[in-house]
């Protein structure tokens, strides 16, 4: 909890003053950010335990959105409905990728690992792209549009999904780290592999479970994100630097603190974003933030 | 007999009594657009060749990906220039891509026709001097000025329709950048009572987004600043990624514009079976309708869906055998490949093309061969897209004002 | 003997436009320019610090450059080395913060700032021409392609005897020691952090002044194209496929997926790419050291 405590601090003042000042912006700061962190605890879960930056993050996601698609212009399933399928599915494929091709390059050079989910992502994008073209697909529920009246203030309902999500994973996951057996030998091998194996982990299987759940996650990030979001062989991509740069912001190992930095950036963006003339600078906003916290953990923690 | 004609005249190739007419093209095929300008491209010459050729001689075509990458497409004509010995350059789609290109046709000096490349920096890149350079695209600038004769047209055919305070939401990279510039400049016009937004455009404003393209997709601040705003016109300069997010985040925030215009250079595959897309009005060069009013649209639909079995969903497919139907007329008429006749015939011709429009060649601001200059106003009406102006190609009345969002 | 046959290498590589066509020589002026970003990775790397800033630096070059030489009216062959001295300049500020932190938290900083600088280049329109770019009505040597692939390869073999120079001087013990163990190195007495601000500040200077080279060749600069994530991803592609930490590899690297490339393009118009992916997944499965390191493994073992 300590370690977060500068976060609190600057996410209470953030919120206090923007709530006041732009109610828009912090509704749907709070919104994007708690889709930013959603789609990035998987990647931080493989990153921390697994010690993997994973490339093909991003297309994992775009995978799950034509999935959901399919369901839904084949059979009519609802997207909300559809993680029941689709959830299983990817866990299934993030198991093949890891067995096929991950796993036998685990004991190489750590950027063998990079290379190699670069080349698996390249291989999802263009193969998406032979099967579906470049042509965006979309799915309509008129449910994704309905706004909602918070104290006078009238927003998109939909998203705030996104935050219910991201709070309920990262329970899930924090419960499960704790308090299941399979749970602490994970949190075990994240802390210390080689002295998980010699108290008679499996690290192998463990790194798979990781893998293939952490696809899970994303399946289930991709039913949300699915109504709201084009879909596209490039739709997920750059979700993947996105994930990336939160995890680094939170400091690896830090699951709540990724949320956290979501919905900081999030509500940095939006605000920057609402006012007008500025517009074009929210991306420079999210990245002073990002390196801001990153240098600014480092120096303290040298002085400290 | 045509059959057989063909066997012969490839025999005579393949004795090397007569030569081919070489054409080169660079695309990107990774992409709609460029892989549906490659289909049409196929289409034309064969259709060409099955027709006897030209002078005599069949036509060949080579098509090389550009992987959207400068220097590949920079590389690809280089290729074609030196080992397929291409005669004729053809092709385009990205701004950038076409940048990197344009030393390189320098260096060759072949004629070239171009059918991407909307920047107004490719005008400056290429120079006055180029006389073998052949832009048929219109440029950014040359848009902006089109929609203008529209919208004038429109509010006198339809005196309901009024257009004072315009908003553009632009994607901030060059594409929407650009169309929001050419924006700002007929306004410094207009606002001194000349050019042709006078009177249409008495405000203006604009908004930057991160297109969903390009890793955005949030677009509800510039839409918020749109809706304070509250234009006559609202333009949304994006890609195919942001339709309909941007409609159902509009929907959401209750943002309903008088007209509500899109101008993306091409439309997601779902886009008219979604209940919003109704009254959505849309800018580009060619819609399908209009092979229920234009002859060649209709044989070049009819003739591509046969050859290809699936639909033209961009205009680069209709522009693709423009490129090549055109410059071949060129050449037709020159009577010889002599360079300077074909240039002079290609100043001089009239093509019907299957984009709408009859295609004649005239100078823009800076190069001496510029193409066409306007685009059409569209409507989305029940799934389908309507020509609204020009006039002569309309197919639907107007739809006015947009309807909103109840009940969907 | 050995430096004989570098020499007539040397000049083979120079007399090669007498004797390959147009096309071949610009693949191989795309192959030099990767493949001095791919050294210039690696030689970051050997310190033990992953830069995914190299799309920036090159980029802040490729600005640079043009800028000079359209508003400063620089003569195009000195606006490289104006460039190279701006991003070492870029980088000796920066280095001072972000060459304290370490691994992912090093990388993601480099590649924020990458972003940071595409965002400077889009938004300072008066200067960098905002998102249209910029462009030279004419390129460097008139576009005269053979003259090109000389500078571009002049610029390459300096890049390489840079890099050998790292491998065969007492940096490279400073170094090796850095990547080994930090805390031994320190306690032995090598300043880190000089070392390191030697190394980010060089290879900074070569990314800038490759980005020079490349938009030069090409006349423009535009924020989309110019800071593309291809002149990270590739390079590293390249260096990993080759083999990292040598000269060798990043050069095998560059000219193997370079022509593997153009290739593959020729026998699949549509879907040459997945081919790549795939071609990059396995040689890291079955070369997990690259080319030059199994290659090298392999002798060794023999002996």
């Amino acid at each position: 909890m300590k370690r977060n405590f500068v976060g609190y601090v600057v996410l209470a003042i953030a919120l206090f003053l923007i709530a006041l000042l732009r109610p828009y912006a912090f509704f749907y700061g709070v919104q994007r950010g708690s889709l930013y962190g959603l789609v990035a605890l998987p990647l931080a879960l493989i990153l921390g335990i697994v010690g993997l930056l994973n490339l093909a993050h991003g297309e994992f996601l775009t995978l799950s959105l034509y999935m959901t698609y399919l369901l839904f212009t084949k059979w009519g399933m609802d997207p909300l409905v559809s993680p029941a399928v689709t959830v299983p599915l990817l866990l299934a494929f993030g198991f093949v990728v890891y067995k096929l091709v991950i796993e036998r390059s685990l004991k190489t050079h750590h950027l063998n690992l990079l290379l190699l989910t670069f080349g698996v992502s390249i291989v999802m994008v263009e193969s998406l792209n032979i099967w579906w073209t470049s042509r965006p697909r979309n799915i309509y529920v008129p449910y994704a549009s309905t706004s909602v009246n918070i104290f006078g203030v009238y927003v998109g309902g939909y998203e705030f999904l996104y935050t219910i999500a991201v709070v309920l994973v990262l329970t899930g996951l924090l419960l499960f780290l704790k308090k299941t057996r399979l749970g602490q030998a994970t949190y075990a091998v994240g802390q210390n592999p080689k002295g998980a194996a010699i108290v008679g982990i499996n690290v192998k299987f463990v790194y798979a479970f990781v893998f293939s759940l952490a696809a899970g996650l994303v399946a289930l990030a991709g039913a949300l994100l699915s109504v709201r979001s084009s879909i596209f062989p490039q739709a997920g991509g750059p979700f993947t630097m996105k994930s990336f740069s939160l995890t680094a912001m939170a400091g690896l190992g830090n699951l709540p603190g990724i949320v956290l930095a979501g919905i900081v950036l999030g509500i940095a963006e939006e605000f920057v974003k609402s006012i007008p003339g500025y517009t074009g600078w929210a991306d420079l906003v999210f990245f002073v933030v990002l390196i801001a916290a990153i240098v600014f953990r480092a120096f303290g923690r040298r002085e400290g | 007999m045509k059959r057989l004609f063909v066997v012969l005249m490839a025999l005579v190739v393949a004795l090397g009594f007569a030569s081919t007419i070489k054409i080169g093209a660079v695309l990107p095929l990774s992409d709609i657009t460029g892989r549906q300008a490659a289909n049409a491209m196929k289409l034309a010459v064969k259709e060409i060749n099955e027709a006897g050729g030209v002078l005599g001689m069949p036509v060949e075509l080579f098509i090389v990906d550009d992987e959207m990458k400068p220097e590949k497409g920079a590389a690809a004509i280089d290729r074609l220039a030196t080992v397929e010995k291409v005669d004729f350059f053809v092709g385009g789609m990205s701004s950038g891509v076409h940048l990197a290109q344009i030393p390189i046709l320098k260096k060759y000096q072949k004629i070239t026709v171009w059918i991407g490349a909307a920047s107004y920096r490719c005008e400056e890149a290429i120079g006055p001097d180029a006389d073998w350079y052949f832009h048929l695209h219109p440029w950014d600038y040359l848009q902006g000025e089109s929609y203008a004769h529209g919208w004038r047209a429109i509010t006198q055919k339809y005196p309901q329709v009024k257009i004072e305070k315009i908003f553009i939401a632009y994607e901030e990279g060059a594409f929407g950048t650009s169309s929001f510039k050419s924006y700002q400049d007929e306004f410094e016009l207009a606002k001194k009572g000349t050019g042709v937004w006078a009177g249409l455009m008495k405000d203006l404003k604009g908004a930057p987004f991160k297109s969903a393209a390009l890793g955005g997709g949030d677009y509800r601040a510039v839409l918020m600043q749109a809706k304070q705003y509250n234009p006559d016109l609202f333009i949304w300069a994006g890609y195919d990624a942001d339709a309909i997010p941007i409609l159902i985040q509009a929907k959401e925030i209750g943002f309903a514009p008088k007209l509500f215009v899109g101008a993306p250079p091409g439309w997601p595959a779902d886009f008219g079976k979604n209940p919003l897309s109704h009254g959505v009005i849309l800018y580009g060069m060619w819609a399908p309708a209009l092979k229920d009013v234009s002859p060649i649209a209709r044989h070049f639909w009819d003739a591509y869906v046969k050859e290809f079995n699936e639909e033209p969903a961009t205009y680069f497919a209709p522009l693709g055998y423009t490129n090549i139907m055109f410059l071949i007329e060129g050449i037709k008429k020159a009577g010889s490949l002599d360079k300077d006749a074909i240039i002079k015939a290609l100043r001089e011709i009239e093509y019907d093309s299957p984009v709408g429009g009859v295609l004649k060649i005239s100078p823009s601001r800076i190069i001496k061969n510029q193409g066409f200059r306007a685009q059409k106003i569209l409507q989305w009406q029940n799934g389908v897209q309507h020509v609204i102006w020009p006039f002569e190609y309309q197919t639907a009345e107007l739809i006015y004002p947009f309807p909103g969002w109840t009940g969907k | 003997m050995k430096y004989f046959m570098i020499a007539i290498v040397c000049v083979l590589c120079f007399l090669l436009p007498f004797f390959v066509g147009a096309y071949l020589i610009h693949v191989l002026t795309s192959i030099m320019i990767f493949l001095s970003l791919a050294l210039s990775w690696d030689m970051m790397l050997r310190t033990g610090q992953l830069s995914f800033g190299i799309a920036g630096f090159f980029g802040l070059g490729a600005y640079a450059s043009i800028i000079a030489v359209d508003d400063f009216s620089i003569d195009p062959l000195w606006s490289i080395l104006v460039a190279a001295g701006f991003a070492a300049l870029i980088a000796l500020a920066l280095g001072w913060i972000v060459l304290r932190l370490r691994e992912i938290y090093f990388a993601i900083t480099t590649l924020a700032l990458s972003s940071v600088f595409m965002i400077f280049a889009r938004n300072l329109s008066d200067l960098t021409g905002g998102s249209a770019g910029k462009v030279l009505y004419e390129s460097i040597f008139k576009g005269d392609s053979i003259k090109i692939y000389w500078l571009v390869l002049s610029v390459a073999l300096t890049v390489i005897l840079v890099s050998e120079l790292f491998q065969r001087t007492r940096i490279r013990f400073a170094i090796n020691a850095i990547r080994d163990d930090e805390i031994a190195a320190k306690c032995s007495g090598v300043n880190i952090f000089k070392y390191l601000l030697f190394v980010f500040v060089l290879t900074s200077a070569i990314q800038g002044a490759v980005g020079a080279l490349y938009a030069q060749q090409y006349a423009f600069v535009e924020p989309e194209s110019t800071f593309s994530a291809n002149f990270l991803l590739l390079p590293m592609s390249m260096a990993l496929v080759g083999g990292i930490y040598s000269s060798l590899g990043p050069i095998i690297g560059a000219v193997v997926l370079g022509l593997a490339s153009e290739y593959l393009k020729l026998i699949m118009p549509y879907g040459h790419l997945i081919i790549y992916g795939l071609i990059l997944v396995l040689t890291i499965m079955f070369l997990p050291r690259g080319i030059y390191g199994t290659v090298v493994n392999r002798i060794a073992a023999k002996r």
